[in-house]
């Protein structure tokens, strides 16, 4: 009941002290091992964030399940290309279930889907290294949250539609019926507060 | 184009959004090993993963384990939080047990205590009751036209020394009401401590033989809770006894 009311982000960062792994890094070299414990442990930590990413994205908690399922299939058999040293579980698995959620929403709408290929090329595990360790700590998912709602309508609603929709720029003008350039202007100003708001972050 | 140019755009491009001539330049960019670049994108994954993870949290329904094991070949027992849910079960019903056990010896010891006061207070009625039922017993009053406290004496000179004060108030905590029997011309001697409660008043029985012939009067003062050897205030209750 305490952790429906949290963020996703927020009720991730409470979980972690009751699991197997103590750090991603054992997480992942155990994954690569193979080990059952592994799988386990890695859905016990994200399959609830995974989950709600994925129900915000297709409102569908049938179709949230499958992505989810699909999603987790694609860490434990791209995960061998992994950097367990350097590498960040959490945001490669986000923008997994993303890519894949978003796939589905285009499907459903009769968008074109994205290509295989550069999907490949964005989620590549190798991608995924040199993070911060409080790449989604619970302060600066408070942050993050907190700047986002002192967004202006425009602003929100274009990161929404980009984040949760997957549309471009020249889609989001159509779909709001607004210049381009007031979109790329939107764009611009809102993802700016945001990359402020976490750079204050790192500061502090 | 200039990397500063291409900064805006690094977040929709690691979200597979960036269109046209950004894109591609982004793409030249990171083709040609910028590093201002590579970290703007690593950064713009970072704040990505973050944004996605602002959304509300949905608690998936409990197969959804069961199924993502299966679909990587391992079966899920699911009585992980069956072993889980006992144990803690298991803990719980041994601090229970332990507040109960401690829980019971102490009302039994409470039990004790009243048994022996019941006792006590059985015994010593016994022994009121025979003081009073024998023909040699003598009747004092005192307090007769006061409003408190009023009652009786009852002496007998083989059983004792029996007051009874119905309307003796309760007295606050830390004092005791103490029974004294006042020798002709001796100093007084302590004769039992008692409460009082508001439905009875207060009580007392002195037993054992009383010389009738040298008892002068009986009182009780108020003293602290352990009892005095010898009053240390006013007598509330004085009852003299006439001679026989």
């Amino acid at each position: 009941m305490f952790l429906k009311l949290l963020p996703a982000g927020l009720a991730y960062g409470i979980l972690q002290v009751a699991l197997r792994f103590k750090n991603d890094r054992e997480l992942a070299r155990h994954l690569k091992a193979r080990d059952p414990h592994a799988i386990s442990d890695l859905y016990d930590r994200y399959g609830r964030l995974t989950y709600s990413v994925i129900c915000r994205i297709v409102h569908n908690a049938a179709a949230a399940e499958d992505l989810v399922q699909e999603t987790f299939l694609r860490v434990w058999t791209r995960v061998q290309s992994f950097d367990q040293e350097r590498g960040a579980l959490g945001p490669w698995i986000l923008t997994i279930a993303r890519h894949r959620a978003i796939d589905h929403l285009r499907s459903i709408e009769g968008r074109m889907p994205a290509g295989g290929s550069e999907i490949d090329r964005l989620e590549h595990a190798a991608l995924f290294t040199d993070f911060e360790i409080s790449a989604l700590s619970i302060d600066r998912a408070r942050r993050i949250r907190a700047a986002f709602e002192k967004l202006n309508p425009n602003q929100r609603m274009v990161i929404e539609l980009a984040y949760f929709e997957g549309l471009s720029q020249t889609e989001m003008a159509g779909r709001m019926k607004q210049p381009l350039g007031n979109v790329k202007s939107w764009v611009r100003s809102a993802l700016k507060a945001l990359r402020d708001e976490l750079t204050q972050a790192a500061i502090a | 184009m200039m990397c500063e140019e291409l900064k805006d755009v690094y977040e929709l491009y690691a979200l597979g959004l960036a269109e046209g001539p950004e894109k591609v330049e982004i793409e030249a960019h990171l083709a040609r090993g910028c590093e201002s670049c590579e970290r703007g994108v690593k950064d713009a994954r970072a704040m990505n993963a973050m944004l996605l993870a602002t959304s509300p949290s949905v608690k998936p329904p409990r197969r959804l384990k069961r199924r993502v094991m299966s679909s990587v070949g391992i079966k899920h027992s699911g009585w992980g939080w069956a072993a889980g849910l006992a144990a803690a079960c298991l803990l719980l019903i041994t601090l229970w047990l332990g507040v109960e056990e401690r829980q019971r010896s102490a009302e039994l010891a409470d039990a004790r205590r009243t048994l022996i006061q019941v006792r006590g207070q059985r015994d010593q009625l016994r022994q009121a009751m025979n003081l009073l039922n024998q023909p040699e017993t003598r009747e004092i009053g005192f307090g007769k036209g006061q409003a408190a406290p009023r009652g009786n004496v009852f002496v007998n000179p083989s059983s004792g020394v029996l007051l009874v004060a119905p309307n003796l108030p309760p007295l606050a905590r830390g004092k005791i009401y103490e029974m004294w029997i006042i020798p002709k011309g001796g100093a007084p001697r302590p004769a039992g401590l008692f409460a009082a409660d508001t439905s009875s008043g207060g009580v007392n029985l002195m037993p054992g033989a009383v010389d009738l012939a040298s008892l002068g009067a009986v009182a009780v003062t108020v003293e602290p809770e352990a009892g005095s050897p010898a009053p240390t205030s006013q007598p509330i209750i004085f009852a003299p006894v006439a001679g026989p």
